[in-house]
């Protein structure tokens, strides 16, 4: 009794002397002999409740997971990195407040990005003012790296963006052969760009594809009425081939359960190519129909590489989960900005920042991305495939003939980004959601 | 439109109105018998919807929803009277920013306890009612018809428990004269940890209502709170007829004003647009009374 007594006065006085050190901010150590110089922020506004809470938790934990491995092997530049997280609840005025708290109070030395569009849309300038470093892995218009109004030097992409994803998607539901398409799509930036480039490249891949409901129809206000019904009831009275749709996380959920009660076979009757993630998967597990026709930005199962696998294991040891698309790309977003900041032997946002642009990264994606200079968009691929069964293996559906389409094949070609930047494609000058590669010069002449 | 494509429409408004006024026809009865305006009502109806997630799950879809449904509404119920008789008893006669104060601050604790017991992700579980049937050429889900039906018998319900019985003798004079309800020796205190704890029943059982047709984590409580108020404020705070025809309203106006191309983007703003006017030209709602 009094042997553990004794433990316990030591322990509480060890964890004293280490709330000590960590208060003083000064050098400090952790994991054995790595020695550091002190510590490092690098910012993160996410959505851990709202709308979109399912990506921002796996984001976060990702972000942790990343942090403990770049320190474990010795920080950057010396320095211990750590995660400094806030929530935003899915809110742009919050996400704003947030990077503002963050980059004036915490002094990050980077930023990740928000999930998003709406929200990068609003931070990104503010990031953009501050010199900070911003990494998007998750937000990801188009517009965000080419409206002239919001082209911030800062701003590196390593998502497919959505001329990229909407490509893909494009071509996805192309190979079904439909030939009556219903459209469905959130009302923002993201779901707007998004369409936009789905429908350009089925005009292109599919010419004789039809778009059945009037395009003032395709969006429905985000975030929306967590039940479905006018939507579930129109697609029944427009009776597609196939339904094309960008909603996600609650959205996804809310509408593929619900279609599933006013019809079992709703899926099998009206097809469905949509975005989708992991998270997706896993909140409605087995409950997931097969045979939907999914675009997806980094599946992990679909991706299987000696790195991707250790980073699975590792993910699911830790947090009893398996990482969800975002968790694989934030995870690749503190490494590279880890591997460019110790390259750059500085935390100075223009000295990072040319270690970046123009360099090529390791991912757990299984291959190197490059981030090409005028956009800084990384060249990563989309993973498209039909749901089936993962034989036991996990919880969900997986994607079965997957196909890894490669970042230089779906990358808007240089010259309309070109264009774009050059305001040559804006129907409302400053407005970012009236951006459309599709009004480029260049692209008509295609 | 074609009269299959209007009775789709209509009824899929109908499916929405059904769980928005279980859970308004609860904040609607507490604020009219106790004069509080419950901003934890949306997390009582989050924390049963996870509830019943929970055991549904464990014991089985189809026979777990029975089982679940009771244990939600148990639990949301108790949490209900927790709340009373703990916090609304020392801030009752207060002014409303105390009580909207005191009740904000405990759905804040609800929902980060959620969180930490149920965790951030979201949470499904199947329907214990499968199938569709089909009218005039379109398809149905019979779970959401059995959610109209329900709320419906809720309703008349209620309205028979108000009307009928010496509980709802009660509160109806709660609602209406609360002082002399005080001196006709009813045992007010115990009335109104009944009221609050039928409430947060109610809300409770909207949770469990819908849980089986939605995603469930801990932040379902937030936008069905923000619409409930739409209800009771249009259709009058205390009022059970009023809460079923604002949701009603609200319910039908979603429903065909999402698919109309020219309100598409204006549909859930014109709730708030009803309920705006409904305050300038009724501001005690259309079936409340004024107070005087």
């Amino acid at each position: 009794m009094s042997r553990g007594f004794g433990f316990h006065r030591w322990m509480a006085a060890a964890g004293a002397g280490l709330m000590v050190l960590a208060a003083c901010g000064g050098t400090s150590s952790s994991g054995g002999s790595v020695t550091f110089k002190g510590t490092k922020n690098i910012g993160l506004s996410i959505a851990l409740t709202g709308q979109s809470a399912l990506y921002g938790h796996a984001i976060s934990q990702s972000m942790k997971l990343a942090a403990d491995d770049i320190n474990a092997k010795g920080g950057v530049n010396g320095y211990k990195v750590n995660a400094d997280i806030l929530d935003d609840a899915t809110q742009v005025a919050n996400a704003v407040n947030n990077i503002k708290s963050l980059i004036l109070q915490d002094n990050v030395v980077a930023m990740l990005g928000n999930v998003t569009s709406a929200q990068c849309q609003a931070t990104s300038p503010v990031a953009k003012q501050n010199k900070t470093l911003f990494i998007a892995a998750t937000c990801n218009s188009y517009q965000l790296t080419t409206e002239p109004d919001l082209v911030n030097p800062y701003y590196i992409s390593i998502v497919p963006n959505t001329f990229m994803e909407g490509t893909a998607a494009g071509q996805l539901a192309a190979k079904t052969g439909a030939q009556k398409i219903f459209i469905v799509s959130p009302k923002y930036l993201f779901g707007i760009s998004e369409t936009n480039a789905f429908v350009a490249e089925l005009q292109k891949v599919a010419p004789n594809a039809t778009i059945i409901n009037n395009p003032s129809t395709w969006y429905v206000p985000f975030p929306t009425n967590p039940r479905w019904d006018s939507t579930i009831n129109a697609i029944q009275a427009a009776k597609p081939d196939l339904v094309y749709s960008n909603i996600f996380a609650a959205d996804e959920v809310n509408f593929i359960t619900q279609a599933l009660q006013v019809d079992p076979n709703f899926f099998q009757k009206y097809p469905m190519t949509t975005l989708a993630s992991v998270d997706e998967l896993n909140a409605l597990g087995a409950k997931y129909p097969l045979g939907m026709h999914l675009y997806q930005r980094a599946p992990f199962f679909a991706l299987s590489n000696p790195a991707m696998n250790a980073f699975v294991t590792h993910y699911h040891s830790v947090y009893g989960e398996y990482p969800s698309d975002w968790a694989v790309m934030d995870y690749d977003a503190m490494m590279m900005y880890a591997k460019a900041a110790n390259a750059a032997g500085s935390f100075d946002p223009d000295k990072v920042r040319a270690q970046i642009v123009g360099h090529s990264f390791d991912s757990l994606r299984g291959y190197k991305f490059t981030i090409r200079a005028g956009d800084q968009q990384a060249n990563v691929g989309e993973t498209v495939g039909t749901t089936g069964d993962s034989g036991g293996k996990y919880p969900f559906p997986i994607l079965v003939n997957s196909t890894n389409l490669k970042g230089d094949d779906i990358l808007m070609p240089a010259v309309i980004m070109q264009q774009l930047q050059a305001g040559q494609c804006e129907k409302t000058p400053g407005t970012a959601s009236t951006t459309d590669f599709s009004a480029c010069p260049a692209w008509k002449t295609s | 439109m074609d009269p299959g494509k209007f009775l789709l429409f209509a009824t899929g408004g109908l499916a929405d109105a059904a769980y928005l006024f279980i859970v308004a026809a609860g904040l609607s009865l507490v604020f009219g018998a106790l004069r509080v305006i419950n901003m934890a009502h949306g997390s009582l109806y989050m924390i049963a919807a996870l509830v019943s997630v929970v055991v549904a799950n464990r014991l089985g879809a189809g026979i777990g929803f029975l089982p679940s449904l009771i244990a939600a509404v148990i639990v949301a119920a108790a949490i209900g009277a927790v709340i009373e008789v703990t916090v609304l008893k020392r801030v009752y006669g207060h002014e409303h920013l105390v009580q909207l104060l005191a009740t904000y601050a405990i759905a804040l604790i609800i929902g980060g306890a959620a969180r930490l017991i149920f965790g951030p992700n979201y949470r499904t579980t199947t329907a214990p009612i499968q199938g569709s049937l089909t009218l005039l050429g379109y398809s149905y889900s019979v779970y959401a018809l059995v959610m109209i039906v329900a709320a419906a018998l809720i309703g008349v319900g209620m309205y028979a428990m108000l009307l009928r019985t010496r509980l709802g003798r009660n509160i109806r004079a709660a609602v209406s004269d609360p002082e002399l309800l005080n001196a006709s020796g009813v045992n007010v205190t115990f009335l109104y940890t009944t009221v609050f704890v039928i409430g947060a029943g109610l809300a409770g059982l909207g949770g469990v209502i819908v849980a089986p047709s939605q995603a469930v984590d801990p932040t379902i409580g937030d936008s069905v709170l923000v619409l409930a108020f739409a209800i009771s404020v249009i259709g009058g705070l205390g009022s059970i007829i009023g809460s079923a025809v604002g949701a009603l309203m609200v319910g039908e106006v979603i429903s065909f004003g999402l698919i109309t191309p020219a309100t598409n983007s204006f549909a859930l703003a014109f709730v708030f647009i009803v309920m705006t006017l409904v305050l300038t030209v009724r501001p005690w709602g259309l079936f409340g009374r004024a107070e005087t």
